[in-house]
């Protein structure tokens, strides 16, 4: 039983308020549908297993205000540096002064919230698995019973766009909430490059409640590239849906270095044969700051394979939570499936909780999975130095090598070389040049 | 006048005595072989001079170049240069060979107060070094060691030494873990680095490698002391009689 239920739940007057901002009665019905489910589940505590490692009772008790302001500047030295068209949230509303929605090429569509169509309407519908409390989402109900608008882009069938979009939230103001919404649904035989940037406007504290989606209909191919860069004290959730229809290509890359506490939970679910998924990131903490890599990946369809590596490097007293689970379906045969979760803790009191789950309902797959920590070797840093690089420059170059061993994950090369230089600039400011 | 002077060395490792009163002089240009069994302290010699940490010098001296060696760091005492061929050279997930020689490369021009290597000129010196020793570059594109086989190590540890060019390389059971071709081959790369401004210091369990390398001296060390010094005919007379000689407890 969840204690808080006879009292108050966190947010919940806030969602009233919300409520009056809604731009249609399917919205608003929706919001409805989103509250109620929030309620059902209640604010996750430690018993809740999928929040087990994650102790969210600071930004459950923490006093937050519906951001009210939409206009801000794009920090652009927080954000992935890549020339390419913007398409901008502040505090969760979509922004067109900032954004390049004009320079969009033929064959994507963005169409504002209240113009939605019916098949457009069912991108929003329930994002469990099932009825039962495993499947319970609670932040994600709380931000469908919460956003106030929703980025929703379609890219039509057969259409292959060579620039990548690049989705930017900013959080902006002081104390204040709001919940991004974005789905993508990518037609079939499409490609696409969709990059996520996270940041703050400001220094301000704020906590970013967001849902992302990604269809992919058959044979399209989507890689998905995000930064959460928030600033320092705030809290950033977010839940990534994708479904991966037949023979279609999934390339996912996270990298977590901002917030004081963050969750990036990835659910894939595989439903078509012949498909590939790639859920991989690295995760970077100082200071106090704690990094939570939660991720699902549903093989449903026969003959799919996924791939997922993790990499991360904690330092001070920074905590890391890495949860990994494929759950292979019975008619899932010939399902391939690869798994690994590495972090290197540069201090006694950082820490890692990583758990690797496997669950598997077919006889003829090919799973693993694996975790290690550690810190850097003694033995490595001696071999530099042996060869005359400084003790200081050989820790940096390990570190550094480390890193760069997980970003080679991404398939885009453009993207990898803007996002090993977000990490490097990271570890210069918050591991090296901080003491 | 010695390069390196080796004066009543005592170390100890983890608390234990190893080295217990060794004394060498290595001249400019000559090659020394330093032979032993097993645990007599070969290795703990060789990181000794090469300034690994845990490795405690309680009593002694080391002169290397007119300068106390003991007052120097590991990667100061590389850019002095010495330099250790390591008998299991590490494997360095995502560090690439070529970066990782341009690091190590510009790290001693600037301890000699130089300007760091253009980048291209530097890229074809590694590459005409590399072709003297028969390397292809395209190990320098991967990460150092990784994926490589024993020989591949031992010949990655040469061409760092053609590149680095120190003046006192110390090669540590380099034959160790070679077939035969590849020891041939390791060999061959070592002779051609061989100059009158390059000392070497050989340690090895077996003669086999100084048919190859041919010393100008060669040491036993036993118990953590030098107890026979010769010519090179001495190694031969070890492969015929072994270590036995040398079994008892030191003198």
């Amino acid at each position: 039983m969840n204690i808080q239920q006879s009292s108050k739940l966190p947010f919940e007057e806030l969602i009233a308020e919300s409520f009056e901002g809604v731009t249609g009665d399917w919205h608003h019905e929706l919001c409805k549908r989103g509250f109620q489910n929030y309620v059902d589940v209640g604010w996750p505590g430690a018993k809740n297993e999928s929040w087990k490692y994650t102790n969210l009772n600071k930004l459950g008790s923490h006093s937050f205000s519906i951001a009210k302001d939409y206009s801000t500047a794009i920090p652009e030295d927080m954000i992935i540096p890549l020339d390419c068209p913007r398409l901008v949230l502040v505090n969760g509303v979509f922004n067109s002064e900032l954004s390049d929605q004009k320079l969009l090429p033929e064959g994507i569509a963005l169409t504002p919230l209240a113009n939605l169509s019916d098949h457009q309407k069912t991108f929003f519908d329930d994002l469990r698995l099932g009825k039962e409390i495993k499947y319970a989402l609670p932040l994600a109900s709380l931000n469908t019973a919460m956003f106030s608008d929703a980025l929703v882009l379609e890219l039509a069938e057969g259409t292959e766009l060579s620039s990548p979009i690049h989705i930017i939230s900013i959080g902006s103001g002081s104390q204040i909430t709001f919940a991004p919404r974005i789905v993508v649904n990518v037609g079939k035989g499409a490609k696409l490059d969709v990059i996520e940037s996270h940041v703050g406007a400001s220094s301000g504290m704020y906590f970013s409640n967001s849902v992302v989606q990604f269809n992919l209909q058959d044979g399209a191919k989507v890689g998905h590239y995000k930064l959460q860069n928030e600033s320092n004290e705030s809290f950033h959730i977010s839940l990534t849906k994708v479904l991966i229809k037949e023979r279609a290509i999934y390339d996912n890359f996270t990298i977590s270095l901002g917030g004081i506490l963050s969750r990036n939970e990835i659910q894939a679910h595989i439903t078509g044969s012949g498909a590939e998924c790639c859920v991989n990131g690295t995760y970077l903490g100082a200071g106090s700051q704690h990094i939570d890599n939660t991720t699902l990946i549903e093989h449903i369809a026969e003959g799919s394979c996924s791939r997922e590596v993790f990499k991360g490097v904690l330092g001070d007293r920074a905590r890391g939570v890495f949860q990994g689970k494929i759950l292979v379906h019975p008619d899932a045969q010939k399902t391939d499936g690869y798994q690994m979760n590495r972090a290197m803790l540069l201090s006694d009191q950082a820490e890692i909780n990583s758990k690797p789950e496997l669950e598997i309902y077919a006889d003829d797959v090919r799973c693993s999975h694996g975790a290690t920590v550690g810190e850097l070797e003694e033995e490595h840093i001696f071999f530099l130095r042996a060869r005359g690089i400084g003790r200081e420059r050989a820790r940096r170059m390990l570190i550094g090598a480390y890193i760069s061993d997980a970003i080679d994950e991404i398939k885009n090369t453009g993207i990898r070389s803007s996002i090993q230089g977000v990490a490097e600039n990271w570890l210069k400011h918050n591991l090296y040049e901080k003491k | 006048m010695a390069l390196l002077s080796i004066k009543n060395l005592h170390a100890t490792v983890g608390g234990k005595e190893i080295l217990k009163g060794i004394n060498l002089e290595l001249g400019p240009g000559e090659i020394h072989a330093v032979m032993g069994p097993n645990g007599s302290g070969k290795s703990t010699l060789s990181y000794v001079l090469a300034g690994r940490e845990g490795y405690d010098v309680t009593k002694g001296e080391i002169v290397f170049k007119d300068k106390n060696l003991l007052d120097l760091e590991a990667d100061e005492r590389a850019n002095e240069g010495i330099f250790l061929a390591f008998q299991y050279p590490v494997e360095v997930p995502g560090v690439v060979g070529m970066t990782f020689l341009r690091e190590a490369y510009n790290a001693k021009l600037r301890y000699s107060g130089h300007k760091e290597a253009d980048a291209m000129e530097f890229l074809k010196f590694v590459r005409s070094r590399a072709k003297t020793l028969n390397m292809s570059d395209e190990m320098l594109k991967r990460a150092v060691n990784v994926g490589f086989s024993g020989g591949e190590k031992k010949r990655n540890e040469i061409l760092q030494m053609a590149v680095l060019e120190p003046e006192l390389a110390i090669l540590d059971e380099t034959d160790s873990g070679l077939d035969i071709d590849a020891l041939k081959l390791v060999s061959e790369g070592v002779n051609k680095l061989r100059s009158e401004n390059r000392s070497m210091l050989i340690i090895t369990h077996y003669q086999r490698l100084l048919n190859y390398i041919q010393p100008d001296h060669v040491h036993v060390l036993a118990h953590g002391k030098i107890q026979r010094s010769g010519g090179k005919e001495l190694a031969l007379e070890l492969e015929a009689n072994g270590y036995a000689e040398f079994s008892g407890e030191a003198a």
